[in-house]
């Protein structure tokens, strides 16, 4: 499926209006699934939705471009399997059988909502197969009333004839059908009403309505320029079918001979294999295996229900004598190439066999033929002469679509036909002279990956094949669809090779503009140059207007040649922390903002700090043997129990605090009031600064706000050494701690202890509701108190790791200088410089 | 008998002689040897060589099979790496004693100085006397037997193996235990010693690894990548992605590991332009041909360089971290394109020496499939420092893809937890870098380049010390780098971006004068030709492809090479997945990708009015984010942005 990697998947063009979709996105490029199949269906956003269990929604992406999903569910030619990625590896995902499953599970009364008929203008459509009836939705949809014209007694065309019952059962045209006209009451079906005199004339179509769309199929088949073609016992494979999908179950002989190669070919050898009993029944294919354009998985069923395939073989009469009727036939080898690009084949003179036979299937192509578009001169031979580019004829109100218009295809294809015909008739019907080019649509919808952790690892699941079953003439059906386990671990297969890496320089566009690279011939440099093209478009800027200062922008220089790493096999790296002389904490962090957190959690919590030898920051104590660093706001009164008092004034107003004697001191500040602040707090002796990077320390969750601000730190030591008393006073900080690299981060600036609030509150089970986080009952006390622990744990080996990188073995000795920023505001915000920038560039970004 | 007098021969000279005697199957009496460093490295036959004195550093190291004496004592690093064959030592040895030794018998009549066969992995290494600190420090396998006493810190961490102690046990060390002596054992003991008469009649106790470091008691839970709708850009700083990581830590109390390098956008490449608009490139089909792009690398010292048809190599990367598939299919994409592969960490594999072109053989403080036979094979020899994706770490391979074939080719037992140390055992500082390069020189004969990887951080002084200690030429890794596995924080956080990398080695080397003298190959986040135009321009030599070359084999960038059980095949060593890379199709479309770079370099240079890719230059650059021009000191451009509109075709 070389055409999956093709430029052009990778450089979609732009979506015709009415048909917006998400090619315009800097994270899309759409899965080669998804390009492969002709109605663009979003297959990796269905196939996420069945692992999730959400079939309703699975079924609107199913059915937002295909109006057939029941039946493509089950004979879909499917073009996406062979073109999933996976098919390189363990097997494709079996999207097909994954939609049937949906489809099944549904059932047949679910549809949406019905649109009404907002237009004056009518539409005719000649024929309700595949092609008509899907431009009949997208033009009823767009509003219109759609009349169609159906010659037989049923909708459907070769969806209902052609099909055999053992691979779709009767039933389920209708459920397609019945949800399509639930959903467009404007369509009005016509049935028995063939085209020209005996039914209703072009002309008179063109008067009654404002346009015409002919999708009258390729319903005859096409007869082979042979002596004996006319014998009765020669018939036409089409015919045949039609015959059988009627109702008729014709008696057969004991060898039926079915030639050509193709689906309907497939189709009449499995229907004769029924009819007669199961005895012999031969395929005739005058190319080779590689060459058959049959579907490999119908060629397969064929073979297990013991038909044979014979290859390199053509039929070039019939002989009748006293041995009995048989085809004569010739082999073949593959010459040159002809005109549709592919081998001929051609006949080895000397080969001739006779193969005694009853009957004779010519499965050899299809024709339209219609005296009525004759007469208007709208054919061309066999076909109705049609532009593709705009799918119309030589009259202006006519359009055609279909195997009619361009020749036997599958139903996926025809189904497209509508829509491109749909698209252009509603251009012209909306007199938009030049509309865009049509192309199919890409995804709309954004469906997380299914967290499956076998993904990998499950193989292809396989429906059941019953084949002929015990009564083949009652024609069962050959498959069944997946449980829901199977349908699920199907799912799960999925690469989503239409959902984002992750990585910012490896991302999907990449991923595919690599692909093509590989793909590409060296000396095809027309296509080089268009991939060169598009590699020349550059990302935006990453870091623009509203990116702000974070934590995320700095980055530690690793010990390397200049300095020696830290061998963790030989030297631990030193994490203790000791803080005001009073606390001393087995690691530089300590929790705050469970003051009116659920008392289970704050129990658990309190056991998770213990546990990992930490302290709790709050207004009020957490538990009796928890340290507590007591926050103090207006009108609290200070706890003989607090290690440590922390005055909290409310901002921009210091207030007279007083202090108690004998418990060390702190100061929670704002950057705002950094320069009345820390010159307060020394000269009345107090041991330690809260730095407050996401405002109040003691409001619900105040970290929710986003990215802390570095200012803080910057400024708080910055005036300290100002001052010349940087040893001083403690350095907490508290604001959006989120892992122990953050935590590193904060020391190298100069802090001393991190105060850790959200963070926790996410590992408790936390979740975030309206502007802060609520606690559920869905983890139980040694979940949390364990959830803590491990935390604080993982935090403190976090800080660790980056030390020993920076080649230290105490986190407490990390400096600005092993730090370095990536972006100029982070460089402003926290005065480290820009990683590669020249020093002089650097002591200025400092400087600022 | 011949006879080599080294106050009148160079070491290099006499290790050339002791080579040429060995494979003529004379012994060798070496005299006057003044404690050289190197005496003997590179002896790969079955003679013995009779040192009369003392010798240096590495004596009878890189070899294979020779039978050495040293009448009195030895420096550091004894028998380093030696494959087979044995060593006597009357007198004392010097710190790491067998040093990784696969093989050989080690037998030091004195003292034997700290972490004595740190890193071996087979044979044996017995001291007479005493041992220092940490003897049998990250030992993989073999024996280590000290008739004295132990020292401090015994078997520090070692994963396999067994120690024997005669005397007292002053410490163990971290993750070793003391185990009843096996009969056997004893008896084995007791026969080695006889075979080289050293007299013992004391009693043994035995030393092993504890197995309580080896595993983690908490599996890490796996979670596919978060999907791009909350995963990239200017999300919230409290996403969902950083509570995922938040809920995951504090069930298994550590950090996060995963495959791949730094995924958030940083500063690169793709924020630098061509100064010309170069959008109207024809479709010439000989600009390949008309664009001088063949680029040598490695001559700095008289080697044979390494010869590309353009300025791109394979990046280093493992047999053991991919599967074996995947390095064959990269090596043949490497000759079909004439460029060169690299071993990575873990060993060179017949097959991909065979099928390679040129062959650039790794060298990591675990010293993991490293031996003489494959240095003397290689076309270049290169020595690990860091990478850019875990700059500062030891790697680590869990016992499951320790497969007997991965085993074998890194000399260490089947299925072992293997550990590998953060730094060289015998490289301490930069002079000790010095000797060691020049220990791979001596026993290759000074035939092939001799370069380093570095993992960018403080790179104004790392490059200077590497210009100063002789390389051939550095390959340097920023920040964006990827790997097999590695701790997400140190994917993320550790390093400077491959922009200011390359900047800041170029402003190093103009300070000591070295630019145009040592070069430098970028990696890390190279994706195009466009990307190495860039790079070139800003004063790379060339560029290496690590993950882009991956994804142009089939990598569908899942981010999930650490579990091992890759689902194209690539970075795994389950046969069942394995089965799904096919290896000539995945070298073909490699090839195709190395060749869509080469149209895209040439036509680049030719539409910048280039006749040669080395006369690319900053001139023909602007930058266009601010960070970039800070960085790069190019101008600040940003009208040069390409317009990012699709373009109008017919489709279908």
């Amino acid at each position: 499926m070389d055409d999956v990697y093709n430029i052009d998947r990778i450089a979609p063009p732009c979506a015709p209006s009415g048909s917006e979709d998400d090619t315009g996105d800097a994270h899309f490029v759409a899965a080669p699934c998804q390009v492969a199949c002709p109605v663009g269906t979003d297959a990796p956003s269905y196939i996420a939705h069945i692992w999730d269990g959400e079939l309703e929604k699975a079924f609107e992406a199913i059915t937002a471009t295909n109006p057939f999903s029941s039946i493509c569910g089950r004979v879909c030619d499917a073009p996406c399997e062979p073109a999933c990625r996976r098919a390189d590896s363990d097997g494709p995902i079996a999207i097909r059988n994954l939609k049937r499953y949906v489809m099944e599970k549904l059932g047949k009364d679910h549809s949406l909502p019905p649109v009404k008929v907002s237009r004056s203008e009518t539409v005719a459509i000649v024929g309700g197969g595949p092609a008509g009836l899907t431009a009949a939705q997208d033009l009823a949809e767009a509003g219109f009333e759609v009349h169609i014209y159906e010659m037989t007694d049923r909708l459907g065309g070769m969806m209902v004839w052609g099909i055999p019952a053992f691979r779709l059962p009767p039933g389920t045209i209708e459920e397609d059908l019945s949800r399509m006209l639930a959903r467009c009451p404007g369509i009005k079906v016509h049935l028995n009403t063939s085209l020209g005199t005996n039914g209703i004339t072009l002309d008179e179509l063109k008067d009654k309505h404002d346009a015409v769309l002919l999708t009258i199929g390729a319903w005859w088949g096409k007869s082979m320029d042979i002596p004996g073609a006319d014998d009765d016992r020669v018939i036409d494979g089409v015919e045949f079918l039609r015959r059988i999908n009627g109702g008729d179950r014709p008696e057969l002989p004991d060898t039926v001979l079915v030639i050509g190669g193709g689906d309907v070919a497939m189709d009449a050898c499995r229907a004769a294999k029924r009819l007669n009993g199961g005895k012999t029944v031969k395929v005739l294919y005058r190319r080779g295996p590689d060459e058959i354009p049959a579907r490999k998985e119908e060629l397969e069923d064929a073979i297990k229900e013991d038909i044979q395939i014979i290859y390199n073989m053509q039929p070039v009469g019939v002989t009748d004598s006293d041995g009995g009727f048989s085809l004569r036939c010739v082999e073949t080898s593959l010459g040159a190439p002809g005109e549709d690009g592919r081998r001929r084949p051609e006949n080895i003179p000397g080969s001739e066999i006779d193969v005694p036979c009853g009957l004779v299937v010519l499965a050899v192509g299809q024709a339209a033929a219609s005296d009525e578009l004759e007469s208007h001169d709208l054919m061309n031979r066999d076909r109705v002469k049609t532009d593709w580019s705009t799918m119309a004829t030589d009259d202006a109100k006519v359009f055609a679509a279909g195997d009619g218009a361009f020749g036997g295809s599958t139903i996926v294809m025809a189904m497209q036909h509508g829509h491109r015909a749909a698209y252009y008739m509603l251009a012209a019907l909306n007199g938009v002279d030049k509309p865009l080019p049509y192309r199919t649509p890409f995804k709309t919808r954004r469906v997380p990956v299914a967290q499956d952790v076998n993904w990998e690892v499950l193989p292809r699941q396989e429906q059941t094949f019953h084949g002929l079953g015990d009564a083949p003439q009652l024609f069962p059906e050959i498959m069944t669809t997946y449980t829901d386990q199977q349908a699920k671990d199907e799912a799960a297969r999925c690469y989503r090779c239409d959902a984002e890496t992750g990585s910012a320089d490896y991302t999907v566009k990449t991923r595919e503009d690599i692909f093509v690279m590989a793909r590409t011939e060296p000396e095809d440099v027309i296509t080089q140059r268009a991939i060169l093209e598009k590699r020349l478009i550059l990302r935006d800027d990453p870091y623009g207007e509203d990116v702000r200062a974070s934590l995320d922008d700095l980055v530690f220089l690793p010990a390397n040649l200049s300095r020696l790493v830290i061998d963790p096999y030989r030297d631990a790296c030193n994490v203790a922390t000791s803080l005001c002389d009073v606390l001393n904490l087995d690691s530089p962090f300590m929790v705050t903002g469970f003051d009116n957190a659920p008392d289970e959690v704050k129990a658990a919590l309190a056991e998770g700090i213990r546990q990992g030898g930490s302290a709790y920051v709050g207004r009020r104590p957490l538990a009796d043997n928890v340290p507590w660093v007591q926050l103090i706001e207006v009108g609290d009164t200070p706890a003989s129990d607090a290690a440590i008092h922390v005055h909290c004034p409310a901002p921009g107003s210091l207030i007279r605090i007083s202090k108690t004697p004998g418990v060390p001191q702190g100061l929670a500040v704002t950057a705002a009031d950094l320069e009345t602040a820390i010159p307060y707090a020394l000269n009345n002796q107090f041991d330690l600064l809260v730095l407050l990077g996401n405002g109040p320390i003691g409001a619900p969750w105040p970290e929710l706000a986003g990215e802390p601000d570095l200012t803080a730190i910057r400024d708080a030591i910055a005036i300290m050494r100002r001052m010349n008393r940087e040893e001083d006073l403690g350095i907490a900080f508290f604001g959006g701690i989120r892992t122990g690299t953050d935590g590193a981060k904060l020391i190298s600036l100069g802090a001393n202890v991190m105060i850790v609030g959200a963070a926790m509150g996410f590992a408790l089970g936390g979740r975030i509701e309206g502007s802060g986080l609520a606690f559920h009952a869905d983890y139980s006390g040694d979940d949390r108190s364990e959830a803590a622990a491990m935390l604080l744990q993982a935090l403190s080996g976090e800080a660790a790791i980056m030390a020993r990188c920076t080649g230290k073995t105490n986190v407490h000795n990390l400096e600005p200088e092993d730090l370095r920023s990536i972006t100029l505001k982070t460089a402003r915000a926290a005065g480290i410089p820009l990683a590669g920038a020249r020093v002089a560039a650097k002591a200025k970004a400092a400087a600022e | 008998m011949a006879t080599i007098d080294l106050a009148a021969t160079s070491v290099r000279e006499a290790n050339e002689l002791i080579r040429n005697y060995g494979a003529k199957g004379e012994d060798v009496d070496v005299i006057n040897p003044d404690a050289r460093h190197h005496i003997g490295v590179g002896l790969v036959h079955d003679i013995k060589v009779h040192v009369q004195g003392s010798a240096g550093y590495f004596c009878a190291g890189l070899t294979d099979g020779g039978r050495f004496e040293i009448d009195n004592n030895v420096g550091w690093g004894l028998a380093d790496n030696m494959l087979g064959g044995s060593v006597i030592v009357r007198g004392n040895a010097g710190a790491i004693a067998a040093v990784a030794i696969r093989g050989a018998d080690v037998i030091v009549h004195g003292n034997i100085g700290s972490r004595a066969g740190q890193v071996m992995k087979e044979g044996t290494l017995l001291a007479a006397g005493s041992a220092n600190f940490m003897a049998g420090y990250m030992m993989y396998g073999g024996r280590i037997i000290i008739l004295g006493e132990s020292g401090e810190k015994l078997g520090q961490d070692m994963t396999g193996g067994n120690i024997y102690v005669g005397g007292k046990i002053n410490s163990l060390g971290t993750d070793a235990h003391q185990i009843d002596l096996p009969g056997d054992e004893e008896t084995s003991i007791r026969e080695f010693l006889d075979r080289y008469q050293v007299p013992f009649t004391g009693s043994f106790q035995k030393v092993v690894n504890a197995g309580k470091k080896l595993r983690y008691d908490k599996i890490e839970p796996r979670v596919r990548n978060v999907p791009f709708f909350v995963a990239s850009g200017n999300s919230d700083y409290w996403n969902e992605k950083v509570q995922e990581d938040i809920h995951v830590k504090s069930v298994i109390g550590r950090y996060r590991i995963r495959g791949y390098g730094a995924t958030r956008p940083l500063p690169h490449l793709s924020d630098i332009a061509f100064k010309k608009d170069i959008s109207t490139i024809s479709a010439d089909t000989n600009v390949v041909d008309k664009i001088g792009l063949a680029t040598e690398i490695g001559g700095r010292n008289g080697g044979k360089p390494i010869s590309l048809s353009m300025p791109v190599m394979i990046a280093p990367m493992s047999y053991g971290a991919l599967s074996k598939s995947t390095k064959i299919a990269l090596a043949m994409a490497s000759k079909m394109s004439g460029i060169s592969e690299n071993t990575g960490e873990g060993g060179m594999m017949d097959k991909q020496r065979e099928v390679a072109g040129q062959l650039i053989y790794q060298c990591l403080s675990g010293r993991l499939g490293w031996n003489i036979h494959d240095m003397q094979r290689a076309d270049g020899l290169e020595i690990y420092i860091s990478q850019g994706a875990k700059p500062g770490l030891g790697g680590q391979l869990m016992a499951k893809k320790v497969t007997k074939e991965i085993a074998r080719i890194r000399g260490i037992p089947e299925g072992i937890d293997l550990r590998s140390p953060s730094r060289h055992p015998d490289v301490l500082g930069a002079d000790d870098l010095v000797i060691k390069i020049e220990e791979f020189r001596e026993a290759t004969g000074y035939r092939v380049p001799v370069s380093v990887k570095l993992g960018a951080g403080r790179i104004r002084d790392d490059i200077k010390i590497a210009w100063k200690d002789g390389f051939d030429f550095v390959e340097l890794d920023g920040l964006q780098g990827s790997t097999g596995a590695a701790g997400n924080e140190v994917l993320e956080f550790v390093g400077i971006p491959t922009l200011s990398a390359i900047q800041e080695s170029m402003d190093s080397l103009d300070e000591v004068g070295g630019r145009g003298d040592m070069p430098i190959v970028l990696m890390g986040g190279i994706k195009d030709g466009v990307d190495a135009a860039k790079a070139i321009a800003l004063g790379a030599h060339a560029v290496a492809v690590g993950t882009s070359a991956i994804i142009a084999g089939g990598c569908i960038a899942c981010l999930q090479c650490h579990v091992g059980q890759c689902v194209v095949g690539i970075a795994t060593q389950d046969p069942e997945h394995e089965k799904r890379y096919d290896t000539p199709a995945e070298a073909l479309h490699i090839h195709k990708y190395l060749e869509s770079m080469r149209w895209q370099i040439a036509a680049i240079t030719d539409a910048l009015g280039h006749k040669n890719v080395h006369e690319l230059g900053r001139d023909d650059l602007v930058a266009l984010t601010p960070e970039a021009a800070e960085i790069t000191r190019l101008p600040y451009a940003p009208e040069y942005r390409q317009s990012a509109q699709p373009r109008i075709r017919e489709a279908g």
